[in-house]
C-alpha cells in the first residue's frame, strides 16, 4: 500500500504527489464528479506553473468534457485570477490546478463555486460522495467544446486598479520574487501599472522552484540581498500560486508574512472602517490595528473558504490569513497577493513611510510556527487530551485547539494540506514566548503515545 | 447496449456508451509504458469527441514521462507516412475512419508507421490489463511538443511518387467529397497541385459529417450529382481519416467499394507499376484475384484489418495490397492504407492510358455478391459462429476451409465467409459467385446452418 501521506483529500481539494498518487485517471474522475456536482454549463480551468500542470490539465479537460462541461481554459494564471475569471465569465464553477505552497512534486485540484469562492467542507463532502459513487454525468459522443481565454490576467489587473484606485506616484523600486510560479505572469505587469520599477527575481514561469514556495523569512535570503543590492524601496515574495505575499523592508529584512495582512488592514480601515475577519492562527497585531479604528475582529477556522464565509456573514471590509493571504471583498472574496501588493504600496505612498517605519508602528509580538510530525491517526486523540488538560483556560476548539492567555496564545491543529501538525505560539515578549513554547511542547510530548 | 471492442487493434466504441475517457487515459498510459520511454506522436480525426479523447490521451502519455508530439488533426496515412521521419517510437491515432460520428477509437502505430501487429497488440493489451504503468516524477514530465509539418511533407511525398507532370498535362476535372473529415486538409491541395480543376464537397472541418463517413454508394449521392453537374472525369469520396476511398465514374455511377482495390490491381499490374505478389483480406472480391491471375501474379489473403494486410505485405515484399472496403496500400510509400495517394495513382493511369473510369470497370470480371447481417447479442455471436463451423464440418473436396477469421469456404465458382463484425454486434454472412443464383445458394446455406 502507498503511504497515505502522499494523498490528501480535504476541504482544500485533493493533493497528491506526481508520479506516486497523482494519477491522471484520479484527476479525471474527480473532475467528472465535480462536473456532475455542478450540472451543465461553463467551467473555468486554470493552473499554476508546475511541470505536471499540463498533464493534469489535460486529464481534467478529458473528465470535464466527458461529463458535459463547456471548458474555458485560462492557462497558467494566479489562483485569485482564476477565481475572478469564474465570476467574470459567468461560469458555473472553476478548477485551479495548484498545490500553492507545497513543494514542486505535489499538485492539487481546488474546486471553485460560481461566486469565486472555494467549496466549504459540507460542499466538499458532497463532492467526495459523488466521487466515490462513480455515477457520473455523461455527455456522450458530442461533448461540449473546449475553449481558451487569454484575457484573465488583464481582467484581474483592470479590476484591482478600478476597485482600489491606487496612486501611481511617487515612483518606487520594487524587487519581486515570484518563485518561478504563477505570479510571474502578472506581478511585473501590475508593478508597471502602479508606477514602479520592478527588479525581477525568479520570474520565469517554468515551475522549477528555486526555493520552497512558502514565502517565510527563511526562504527569502536572495530577495533580501537583491533589495539591498538594487537599492529597492521594498521587496515582494509570492508563493507558487500567488495567493500569498510576504514583504522585505528597504533595509533588506524579511519582516515576516504576518505583517502583510496587518499593514493591509491598516490601510483598509483608514479608508473604510468595518469588521475584520482573520483565522485563528493569525497574529494579535490585527486586534491592535482594528482597535485603533474601533473595529471588531472575527476569527474563523483556518482555510480561505472559512474566512470568506465569515467575511460574507459579518460584512467585513477586509480579511485574510496571517500567512500572507489578504482578502479585499471589493476586488474578490479570494486571497490575492496582487491586492496585497497594491495596498502596501498605497500605504507607503499615502503615509510617506518606508516599510521599516510601518513595521515599527505595529506591536512587536514574537510568533513562531512549528511543525510536529505526529502519525495522522493520533492527531484527534492528542488534541482531545490536551484540551482536557487545559480545560480551565480560555479554549477554542473550532479548528484544532487554541488556548488564549492574557499575554499570548498557542494554536495546535492538523494541516489541511500536509500530513503534519502545526503549533503556532505567539506572545508579547521573548521570555513569555520561550516559557509557552517549552510548556506546550512538553505537554504534547507527554500526551503523545 | 454498450458497444465497445477492446482488442489487439486498440479500442473502438461509441463514446460515452462503452468508450470512456478513463479507458483512453489508461490505454495511453499502457502504450507509453510499452514504448519504454520512447517519444510518441498523437494525431486525430475531426469527429466531435476528438478534443476530449485527445486530452485524455495526452494526460496518460505525459504522465508516463515520454516526450509527446501533438500532430493535431490529420489524415491517418499522413501520420503513418511521417512517423519514421519524426523519429518517434510510435503514435496514438484517435480516429474511427468509416464509423459514424458517435464512434471513436484509439489505434496504435509502431515506429515505422505501421499498425501494431497482432502480437504487439497483445503485448500492449497485457500491460493495459495488468494496470501497472510508468509514472514520471514531477521533474520527469516533459512539456507537450507540436509539429505541423506532416501534411505538407505527405503532399510532397505523393507528388514525388506519382508522375505529376503527366497528370497536370491532362487538366482533369475531379470532384471530391471530404466528408468534412481530415482529408479536407490535404486532398483538394493535392488535386490542385496535380493541375486538376477541383470541385470539392463537404470540405469544412468545423462542420459535422454530412453523411456516414463510409464511402459506399449509398453515401455518395451528393458526389454523383456533383460529378454530373461539373462534367468531372472522376469523383472521389473519402472516409473520416483518409483510409477508405470510394469512386464515382465519369457517367456519375457510384462504384461499389470493392472496385477501388480491384481497379488498383488492374492499373498497377497492367501499367507495370506493380509486379506482385498482391495481398488482400479473406472477404475481398475475386475481381482482384482474377486480375492477378491474368498477370501471373499470386494473391495472398489474410484476416480482415489493416494490421494483418499490411503485416503480410511487408513480410512477402508486396508492392500493392488492399481491402475490399476501399483501402489501397502502396508499401513502397509507407505501410498504411492511403486514400489520398490512391487518387494520384488512379489519375496517373487515366492520364497515361487515356481510358475513362467506366472503360476500366468494363475490363474487370463480374461477380455477384450477397451480404446479410444477422444481429445477435454479443454473448451469442461466437456460439453461433461455432455452430456454423461444426455444421460445415469437413467440407470435403469441393471446397477449401479457412478459419483464421470466422469461417470461409472457397469453391471453384465462388466463396462463402461468415464472421463477427469488428464494430457491431452482428454476424456477417458474405457470399460471392459468378452467377447471382449461385451466390444466393451459398448464402442460403449459411443462413440455414446458423438458424438451426
Amino acid at each position: 500500500m502507498k503511504p497515505i501521506q502522499t494523498l490528501k483529500v480535504s476541504v482544500s481539494g485533493i493533493r497528491a504527489v506526481v508520479g506516486d498518487t497523482l494519477d491522471p485517471e484520479l484527476v479525471c474522475r474527480f473532475c467528472r464528479a465535480f462536473a456532475t456536482y455542478l450540472g451543465p454549463g461553463t467551467l473555468v480551468l486554470g493552473r499554476d506553473t508546475r511541470t505536471s500542470g499540463e498533464m493534469v490539465s489535460h486529464a481534467a479537460v478529458a473528465g470535464l468534457l466527458a461529463s458535459g462541461m463547456r471548458v474555458v481554459d485560462v492557462g497558467v494564471c494566479p489562483v485569485p485570477t482564476i477565481q475572478l475569471a469564474v465570476r467574470n465569465l459567468r461560469a458555473r464553477g472553476g478548477i485551479a490546478l495548484t498545490a500553492s505552497h507545497n513543494p514542486a512534486e505535489w499538485n492539487a485540484l481546488k474546486f471553485i463555486k460560481r461566486d469565486g469562492c472555494f467549496l466549504n467542507p459540507y460542499e466538499a463532502s458532497e463532492l467526495l460522495a459523488l466521487y466515490h459513487q462513480r455515477e457520473f454525468r455523461t455527455s456522450g459522443p458530442q461533448p461540449p467544446p473546449l475553449e481558451t481565454y487569454p484575457g484573465a490576467v488583464q481582467d484581474h489587473l483592470d479590476r484591482i486598479l478600478e476597485k482600489l484606485a491606487p496612486a501611481r506616484e511617487p515612483p518606487l523600486t520594487v524587487a519581486v520574487d515570484c518563485c518561478n510560479g504563477a505570479g510571474a505572469v502578472m506581478s511585473p505587469l501590475l508593478l508597471e501599472r502602479l508606477g514602479c520599477r520592478a527588479v525581477e527575481l525568479n520570474c520565469r514561469p517554468d515551475g522549477r522552484f528555486p526555493r520552497p514556495p512558502e514565502p517565510v523569512p527563511a526562504h527569502l535570503g536572495p530577495l533580501c540581498a537583491l533589495v539591498t543590492e538594487s537599492g529597492a524601496d521594498l521587496g515582494f515574495a509570492q508563493d507558487a500560486d500567488a495567493d500569498r505575499l510576504a514583504v522585505v523592508s528597504e533595509e533588506g529584512v524579511a519582516i515576516g508574512e504576518e505583517y502583510t495582512l496587518a499593514m493591509c488592514t491598516r490601510l483598509a480601515l483608514s479608508r473604510q472602517p468595518g469588521p475584520v475577519v482573520v483565522n485563528l492562527s493569525t497574529s494579535r497585531m490585527i486586534e491592535a490595528v482594528a482597535e485603533d479604528f474601533g473595529c471588531p475582529v472575527h476569527r474563523s477556522p483556518i482555510g480561505e473558504v472559512h474566512v470568506t464565509e465569515t467575511m460574507r456573514r459579518v460584512g467585513a471590509v477586509i480579511g485574510g490569513e496571517g500567512n500572507g493571504g489578504v482578502i479585499h471583498p471589493g476586488v474578490n472574496l479570494a486571497r490575492d497577493s496582487f491586492v496585497a501588493m497594491t495596498m502596501i504600496l498605497e500605504l507607503m505612498r499615502s503615509t510617506g513611510q518606508p516599510v521599516s517605519r510601518l513595521v515599527s508602528a505595529l506591536p512587536g509580538y514574537r510568533m513562531e510556527k512549528l511543525v510536529l510530525r505526529v502519525h495522522p491517526h493520533r492527531v484527534s486523540g492528542l488534541i482531545g487530551a490536551l484540551a482536557d488538560r487545559y480545560r480551565g483556560e480560555r479554549i477554542n476548539r473550532e479548528d484544532g485547539l487554541k488556548i488564549e492567555r492574557e499575554d499570548g496564545w498557542i494554536h495546535l491543529r492538523p494541516s489541511n494540506t500536509e500530513p503534519i501538525l502545526r503549533l503556532v505560539v505567539e506572545a508579547s515578549d521573548d521570555g513569555t514566548f520561550q516559557a509557552y513554547r517549552e510548556e506546550f511542547e512538553r505537554a504534547i510530548r507527554e500526551l503523545t503515545p | 447496449m454498450n458497444l465497445l471492442k477492446i482488442s489487439s487493434a486498440g479500442i473502438r466504441g461509441i463514446v460515452g456508451r462503452g468508450l470512456s475517457v478513463e479507458m483512453a487515459i489508461r490505454f495511453a498510459q499502457a502504450f507509453a509504458t510499452y514504448l519504454d520511454g520512447e517519444p510518441l506522436a498523437v494525431g486525430r480525426d475531426s469527429r466531435p469527441s476528438g478534443p476530449m479523447l485527445r486530452s485524455a490521451v495526452l494526460a496518460g502519455a505525459l504522465a508516463c514521462g515520454n516526450r509527446v508530439v501533438d500532430l493535431g488533426i490529420l489524415p491517418t496515412p499522413t501520420l503513418q507516412s511521417q512517423l519514421p521521419r519524426l523519429g518517434l517510437g510510435g503514435a496514438v491515432v484517435i480516429a474511427a475512419g468509416h464509423n459514424p460520428a458517435r464512434w471513436n477509437a484509439l489505434e496504435f502505430l509502431a515506429a515505422d508507421g505501421s499498425y501494431l501487429t497482432a502480437r504487439q497488440g497483445e503485448e500492449l493489451l497485457e500491460i493495459y490489463e495488468h494496470g501497472e504503468f510508468a509514472a514520471a516524477a514531477w521533474d520527469g514530465i516533459q512539456p507537450l511538443e507540436r509539429d505541423d509539418s506532416a501534411i505538407d511533407r505527405h503532399l510532397e511525398l505523393i507528388l514525388d511518387w506519382c508522375r505529376a507532370d503527366a497528370i497536370r498535362d491532362r487538366r482533369f476535372t475531379v470532384a471530391v467529397d471530404c466528408c468534412n473529415g481530415t482529408c479536407t486538409l490535404l486532398s483538394p491541395r493535392l488535386l490542385e497541385a496535380l493541375g486538376c480543376r477541383v470541385v470539392a464537397l463537404n470540405d469544412d472541418l468545423s462542420r459535422t459529417f454530412p453523411h456516414d463517413p463510409d464511402p459506399r454508394p449509398e453515401n455518395m449521392s451528393q458526389l454523383q450529382a456533383l460529378v454530373k453537374a461539373a462534367g468531372a472525369d472522376i469523383g472521389f469520396a473519402h472516409d473520416g481519416e483518409g483510409e477508405r476511398l470510394g469512386i464515382v465514374d465519369e457517367t456519375g455511377r457510384a462504384l461499389d467499394l470493392e472496385y477501388t482495390f480491384a481497379l488498383a490491381c488492374l492499373i498497377g499490374l497492367e501499367g507495370g507499376r506493380c509486379r506482385g505478389p498482391v495481398v488482400t483480406n479473406l472477404s475481398t472480391s475475386r475481381m482482384a484475384r482474377e486480375v492477378a491471375r491474368r498477370h501471373g501474379v499470386t494473391l495472398e489473403r489474410t484476416r480482415i484489418g489493416q494490421a494483418h494486410v499490411a503485416e503480410r505485405a511487408a513480410q512477402i515484399g508486396a508492392d500493392l495490397a488492399g481491402e475490399g472496403s476501399g483501402q489501397v496500400f502502396f508499401p513502397g510509400l509507407h505501410p498504411g492504407a492511403d486514400g489520398i495517394a490512391a487518387m494520384a495513382f488512379f489519375l496517373e493511369h487515366l492520364a497515361a492510358s487515356g481510358e475513362t473510369v467506366s472503360q476500366l470497370v468494363e475490363k474487370l470480371p463480374r461477380f455477384h455478391r450477397v451480404v446479410s447481417n444477422l444481429a445477435f447479442p454479443p454473448n451469442r455471436i461466437f456460439r453461433k459462429l461455432q455452430r456454423f463451423r461444426d455444421q460445415v464440418g469437413e467440407p470435403g473436396e469441393e471446397a477449401a476451409m479457412d478459419s483464421t477469421d470466422g469461417v470461409r469456404l472457397s469453391f471453384p465458382d465462388g466463396w462463402l465467409h461468415v464472421r463477427a463484425s469488428s464494430t457491431e454486434s452482428v454476424l456477417r454472412v458474405m457470399a460471392e459467385a459468378e452467377s447471382e443464383g449461385r451466390a444466393r445458394e451459398l448464402s442460403r446455406r449459411a443462413l440455414e446452418a446458423i438458424a438451426e
